[in-house]
């Protein structure tokens, strides 16, 4: 049997009396890349944030390979939204990447020359590295993202775990996300992933848990990924119908 | 030391203990809820007043300063009830522990003398007023060194966290999931910009505190591309503005808080302005180069790919 990357059980959340996650049970295969896939609203990024700790779930735990978060923190990585940060902020696209390594720093210490290296070595491996002197706020919406995921690659976690990391971005920034993502699965390591966009769900996933507040279907794409559970969770509404035609 | 060099030094150390931690304020758009600290804390001065009968006593300013960070604690926990929406918890907050302090004043708490206009604006020369002697010579005003102190702990705070209070500042979230006690990391900080406000309002008073903490850090804001380069321009400019404020405010004979709270925004405006002007001038040196560019034959040269 393959060995679980992550899993949760009973994962519920709520703001105030409103659930956005009911009794959540996954688990993420190692070596996967485990789409999570659901309408506007279906709790897809809140499911991560509950799992990492980012929202307090009301029920429920996640494990990561078999323990909780706080024993494994170094093996596990988040690239979230680019949206969730203020650009102007005065620091560099180095800087920024350099920022993946302050786990190992401690309280007082500072990154060096060989932080820096390293942060060096993971823009060049999204493809920006004459990109680094520059202030975050010019970077266009592509190279964001990528930078953003040049700062989690700079931790070398085991298990990634990606909010939307498509979103938004050009087809030069896309091309680049790919193939640092078909990397890291070459080296087996796990990703999951938030996406919304269906039509290209099946290009980056083998794996693919479908939720709707509580998971429609989880487990390898071809068994999951299937037009009966994708009505399912979309409730078909707001033209996932003409989706359906297309994607599947 | 001269009354009139004591108290430029007092405003000038004030200023500086206030910017520094003010850029995090800025930065972390927690200005309004150090608005609210700096009201907040008026009962915890009453009450702390009332037993020191000393504005500078330390006991005064680390007691005040918890009132403050229950202002911040208060506003973190009514937000994560999810009861209130936006910043309205700091609305609910902090008007009632301000106002329990005015009543306090009012009903004349255990004889407590404070002065409405030292409670709203603080002052500056009053605060120099009681000087510090060494063996019978004045070494400056006793208030100088009480600021002196908040600003070398500021200033250490910063240092030694610096790593750490970058990365809450910027992105909390990446880093709670990096394992940091982002919580305890948070708290420390506000408590003492809690305690920096509280020292500062005799100074500056529950009003205008707001504006030595956060103009400098936001004038800077709009020139510097670097968080190190951010932090030397703030304390320059909290220097200019403390000096040019006690000076104009030396020769109108007018209240010194309130020249510097104004020089200040004057500074912002003209440095916004200039900004904007030396951008206006760069852009159109980029586009008739780029123009001159064109008409010249070239051979495959392009900018940069990356540009945005």
């Amino acid at each position: 049997m393959v060995p679980i990357a992550c899993q949760t059980r009973n994962l519920s959340v709520a703001y105030r009396a409103d659930p956005v996650l009911r009794r959540v049970n996954f688990s993420v295969p190692v070596g996967s890349v485990m789409g999570i896939v659901g309408p506007n609203g279906a709790g897809k990024s809140t499911l991560i944030k509950a799992m990492l700790g980012l929202v307090t779930p009301l029920t429920g735990a996640s494990e990561f390979f078999g323990k909780p978060l706080d024993q494994v923190r170094r093996r596990v990585g988040y690239m979230s939204q680019s949206t969730s940060v203020d650009w102007d902020f005065p620091t560099t696209v180095l800087d920024l990447v350099t920022m993946g390594t302050y786990g190992e720093l401690g309280w007082i210490r500072r990154p060096g020359k060989a932080e820096r290296d390293r942060a060096m070595a993971a823009l060049e491996q999204t493809g920006i590295p004459d990109l680094a002197d520059r202030q975050i706020g010019e970077l266009s919406g592509g190279q964001r993202q990528r930078a953003f995921l040049a700062r989690t690659l700079v931790q070398a976690p085991d298990l990634y775990f990606m909010d939307e990391p498509f979103q938004g971005i050009d087809a030069k920034s896309q091309q680049a996300m790919i193939d640092v993502l078909k990397d890291l699965t070459a080296q087996g390591k796990t990703i999951v992933i938030v996406h919304h966009h269906l039509a290209t769900v099946r290009d980056y996933c083998d794996h693919v848990t479908l939720i709707n507040v509580g998971v429609v279907a989880s487990g390898p794409a071809e068994e999951t990924f299937t037009k009966e559970n994708i009505r399912t969770a979309y409730e078909v509404r707001s033209g996932a119908e003409a989706f359906l035609e297309t994607a599947v | 030391m001269s009354f009139l060099l004591g108290t430029s030094l007092l405003a000038i150390i004030t200023a500086l203990a206030c910017a520094l931690p003010g850029v995090f304020v800025v930065l972390r758009r927690n200005s309004m809820l150090v608005e609210g600290i700096a009201h907040a804390v008026l009962p915890g001065i009453v009450v702390g007043y009332a037993f020191t009968l000393d504005l500078d006593s330390p006991w005064l300013i680390v007691g005040a300063a918890l009132a403050g960070l229950l202002v911040v604690l208060c506003n973190e926990w009514l937000i994560r009830t999810g009861l209130l929406i936006g910043d309205a918890p700091q609305g609910l907050v902090f008007p009632a522990l301000f106002a329990a302090g005015v009543i306090m004043i009012t009903l004349d708490f255990n004889h407590v003398h404070l002065h409405t206009h030292v409670v709203l604006i603080g002052d500056l020369n009053l605060a120099a007023f009681q000087q510090l002697t060494v063996n019978g010579v004045s070494i400056g005003p006793q208030y100088l060194y009480v600021m002196l102190a908040v600003l070398v702990v500021n200033v250490a705070f910063i240092a030694l966290f610096y790593p750490r209070l970058k990365l809450t500042t910027f992105d909390n979230e990446f880093a709670t999931v990096l394992g940091m006690r982002t919580g305890l990391l948070n708290t420390a900080f506000m408590f003492l910009v809690s305690v920096t406000v509280v020292a500062a309002f005799h100074a500056a008073g529950a009003l205008l505190v707001i504006s030595l903490l956060v103009a400098p850090g936001a004038t800077a804001h709009l020139i510097s591309r670097r968080l190190s380069v951010l932090l030397v321009l703030t304390a320059v400019f909290a220097i200019v503005g403390a000096l040019a404020g006690f000076w104009i405010a030396y020769a109108l004979n007018a209240a010194t808080s309130a020249v510097m709270a104004v020089f200040y925004g004057f500074m912002f405006v003209a440095v916004a302005v200039a900004d904007t002007l030396a951008t206006r001038v760069r852009r159109h040196r980029r586009t008739e180069a780029t123009s001159a560019r064109r008409h010249r034959p070239t051979h495959g040269k392009t900018d940069s790919a990356h540009s945005p």
